[in-house]
């Protein structure tokens, strides 16, 4: 049992508390740093990975790796509704809604311009998003140039409150209500009636049937089904699953967040290292004390270490805290695939803040080694002679 | 010149010490150096005395849609139009979904001539030119998937329902996106969906660069009220729209910049209150000699401008160095088609070293020159 003089480790880095706070201060802020960017990637992922159900589909194009890409006959509508699996609501009609996605060219409230994704639905594409909860306005009637549009989108582009209206195609589309979809990936969008779309657009196709079936076992069946047909030249790909491949959008960010994370740690490595030694070599006289005592030089170095270890500590708490406000901020990005904007918020999750911690606790550690091991080797006799 | 000599002398006496704040301080300016650069490259993309004449026209609501073939004649009409292509992107797969890179389908009689900044052997543009099922393809893409003239490629027809089956028939070097796609013959593509006659968008040369903007607006004028308007640019503004399309970048890397210039401070900070602590004594003794308190004051802020200097210069011009051997434009399959740390962040992350040193030294420093005599020599070490 290594036996540590905690109290020591502990009132000398009270002592020197400028010294130290510095230190942790600057841990901290790269922590800070690490952890914000974390939560930027995440709240991009999750945003992909908690939308869709496991008991719908999304039928698109063979071929296509996405809804916007994706176009095919209204006639294999009637075709896919009536696929044994598919579910039916109370008064018998198939739980599938075909759809239109276009993208439009809209500024956002600072002025530049950036993509949007505008999804033409049925009355039954209601059904199939329960996500989607309206918190402003009312449903959209059919017939009519009106549109919905998510929340989030509403606070970051021009003239998308409720009552305005926004020019797009060949009219003016009035905003009659406002969605929530909860963090999903339909957060991003525009909600149009499907017809006046692709009159509008002159595009008499859908780009994917959302259709929900009786079970997952019959979800699996629809999907073999639509596979195996070469006629329709169509597949059938689970909600969620589809959605958690378009995660592909967050590759950029995730490897400059790395790569700031990787670099950042490396400093504050050295700036621990930095501090410990300066510690070390101002200490001598007490350690060599602490060896006088009968302490092993195990002992002096797990103890410094552990010093090394509290600040990393006390770095990486302050980290979080100063990152938290991040939280819920929202912000997007352009989602490639879809060549539209993917809206999103920064998410802190308590898997975050413990990378986060663990990260301090690293650069901490790494930093603490040299110095310890300089400290554990001090020698009685250099120390008593100056 | 005393002076510096003193001064190296203080910071080479703890040597690790010295060192250990410098690399601190080069690696943080190493990454801001990186992220300035990041920025500075997607708010300015390359340009060439070709490129600065080149036009963009797309369908006015949205990149997705077509315009048909036909504009073309119109557009080669405009007034200060000196040549005119239309391109559509045709987004195939090669092998694998996850080998992204551009690729369009062109017509083929003007291509060079508004993409006079592409350069390749008049060989194999020759061939290419002849061959309906040829394509060329930048250098930097060819080097990624180690294609050769004369190699047949497959595109998966991800968007259109066919597949392209192409033979490399020159490599190119240059040209806007500097090497990173792939250009086949547009009468290829169209005939193959049946003869439907639309394209993406079309290139445009302008006569001289003074009147891209009066050209945009006539060439929009053309098509305002016809099914399918346009929007006209020049390519840079085109180009920057990606960029902005990204978010605002900007924002998050000053932000992190800024976030790092003070972690940085405070390393510094730390070390000059340690490296000033243990000289206490010293100082006061210079001053029982008779060096004045502002020669104290600079001596010690001369040490601490001199390691974040260091550490600076290490860090920014180690970027520079690093990112002039790594080919972005193949790391990033075009995205980023160049990646050149300039004179001018240079400077910024030099004027970044200089400040932190005078910041982090500032406030010991000033107490210890102040310090009285007595007190200094009074403290034993």
């Amino acid at each position: 049992m290594i036996k540590i003089p905690l109290r020591y480790n502990i009132g000398s880095l009270l002592a020197r508390w400028p010294g130290t706070l510095m230190t942790a201060g600057g841990i901290g802020l790269t922590v800070a740093i690490v952890v914000t960017m974390m939560a930027l990637v995440g709240g991009l992922e999750s945003t992909f990975i908690e939308t869709g159900r496991d008991n719908q589909l999304i039928v698109i194009r063979q071929g296509s790796l996405n809804e916007v890409n994706s176009y095919f006959n209204r006639d294999l509508f009637q075709m896919i509704r009536f696929l044994p699996g598919v579910a039916k609501d109370d008064r018998g009609e198939a739980l599938a809604s075909g759809e239109i996605i276009v993208v439009i060219n809209h500024a956002r409230m600072g002025g530049e311009s950036s993509n949007v994704l505008v999804r033409g639905l049925s009355d039954m594409g209601f059904v199939l998003h329960p996500e989607a909860k309206i918190v402003a306005g009312r449903r959209l009637n059919p017939g009519l140039r009106e549109i919905m549009v998510s929340r989030s989108l509403s606070q970051r582009f021009q003239s998308m409150a409720l009552g305005d209206s926004i020019r797009f195609a060949r009219s003016e589309w009035k905003v009659v209500g406002i969605f929530d979809t909860g963090g999903t990936a339909y957060d991003s969008e525009v909600w149009a009636d499907y017809n006046e779309i692709a009159q509008d657009w002159d595009r008499p196709i859908y780009s994917s049937i959302l259709l929900r079936a009786d079970s997952p076992a019959a979800a699996d069946q629809i999907r073999r089904r639509v596979a195996d047909d070469q006629r329709i030249n169509l597949q059938a790909i689970s909600q969620r699953q589809y959605f958690a491949e378009q995660t592909s959008s967050s590759m950029g960010i995730r490897t400059l967040g790395f790569f700031i994370a990787v670099v950042m740690g490396i400093g504050a490595c050295f700036a621990a290292m930095n501090m410990m030694y300066g510690a070390v070599m101002s200490r001598a006289t007490e350690i060599a004390a602490l060896r006088a005592i009968g302490f092993r030089r195990r002992s002096i170095l797990a103890s410094f270490l552990v010093e090394s270890l509290i600040v990393g500590a006390a770095g990486g708490i302050i980290g979080c805290i100063v990152a938290l406000p991040m939280h819920g901020v929202s912000t997007g990005t352009a989602n490639f695939q879809a060549f539209s904007e993917i809206l999103f918020n920064f998410r802190i999750t308590p898997a975050i803040v413990l990378r986060g911690l663990l990260f301090a606790l690293t650069v901490g550690v790494l930093g603490g080694y040299l110095p310890a091991r300089r400290a554990a080797r001090t020698r009685l006799i250099d120390v008593m002679r100056e | 010149m005393k002076f510096i000599g003193l001064l190296l002398h203080n910071i080479l006496r703890n040597r690790r010490r010295s060192i250990l704040t410098v690399t601190s301080i080069a690696v943080s300016l190493f990454l801001i150096a990186t992220l300035l650069t990041l920025l500075t490259e997607l708010e300015s993309p390359p340009e060439t005395p070709d490129s600065a004449l080149r036009l963009i026209t797309r369908h006015k609501v949205s990149l997705f849609n077509s315009l048909p073939v036909a504009y073309r004649a119109k557009i080669a009409q405009v007034e200060g139009v000196e040549a005119v292509f239309g391109s559509m992107w045709f987004g195939g797969v090669y092998k694998d979904p996850k080998n992204f890179f551009m690729q369009f389908a062109a017509d083929t009689d003007q291509f060079f001539v508004v993409n006079a900044d592409m350069v390749i052997p008049e060989g194999q543009r020759k061939v290419y030119l002849e061959d309906r099922t040829g394509a060329i393809v930048g250098e930097n893409l060819a080097k990624r998937f180690g294609w050769k003239v004369g190699d047949r490629i497959t595109l998966e027809g991800a968007l259109w329902d066919f597949d392209a089956e192409l033979t490399v028939r020159g490599i190119y070097s240059g040209g806007g996106d500097v090497g990173s796609s792939l250009f086949f013959h547009w009468e290829y593509f169209n005939e193959a969906l049946g003869n439907p006659g639309f394209t993406g968008t079309f290139s445009i040369r302008a006569r001289s660069a003074e009147e891209i903007p009066a050209i945009a607006d006539r060439v929009d004028a053309l098509f305002q009220n016809s099914t399918a308007p346009t929007k006209t640019e020049s390519e840079k503004t085109f180009v920057l729209g990606f960029a902005s399309m990204m978010g605002n970048v900007r924002l998050l890397i000053t932000s992190i910049a800024s976030v790092v210039i003070f972690t940085i401070v405070l390393v510094a900070a730390n070390t000059m209150a340690m490296s000033i602590r243990e000289r206490t004594r010293e100082i006061g003794i210079l001053k029982a000699l008779g060096f004045r308190r502002s020669q104290i004051l600079s001596l010690l802020l001369g040490e601490s401008v001199f390691l974040s200097l260091a550490g600076a210069l290490i860090g920014s011009f180690g970027a520079r160095a690093l990112f002039s051997n790594i080919n972005m434009a193949m790391v990033t399959a075009g995205f980023l088609p160049r990646f050149y740390v300039t004179p001018g962040t240079l400077l910024i992350c030099g004027g970044i070293g200089v400040f932190v040193g005078v910041i982090a030294a500032g406030l010991p420093a000033w107490s210890a020159a102040r310090r009285p005599v007595i007190a200094a020599l009074r403290q034993v070490a």
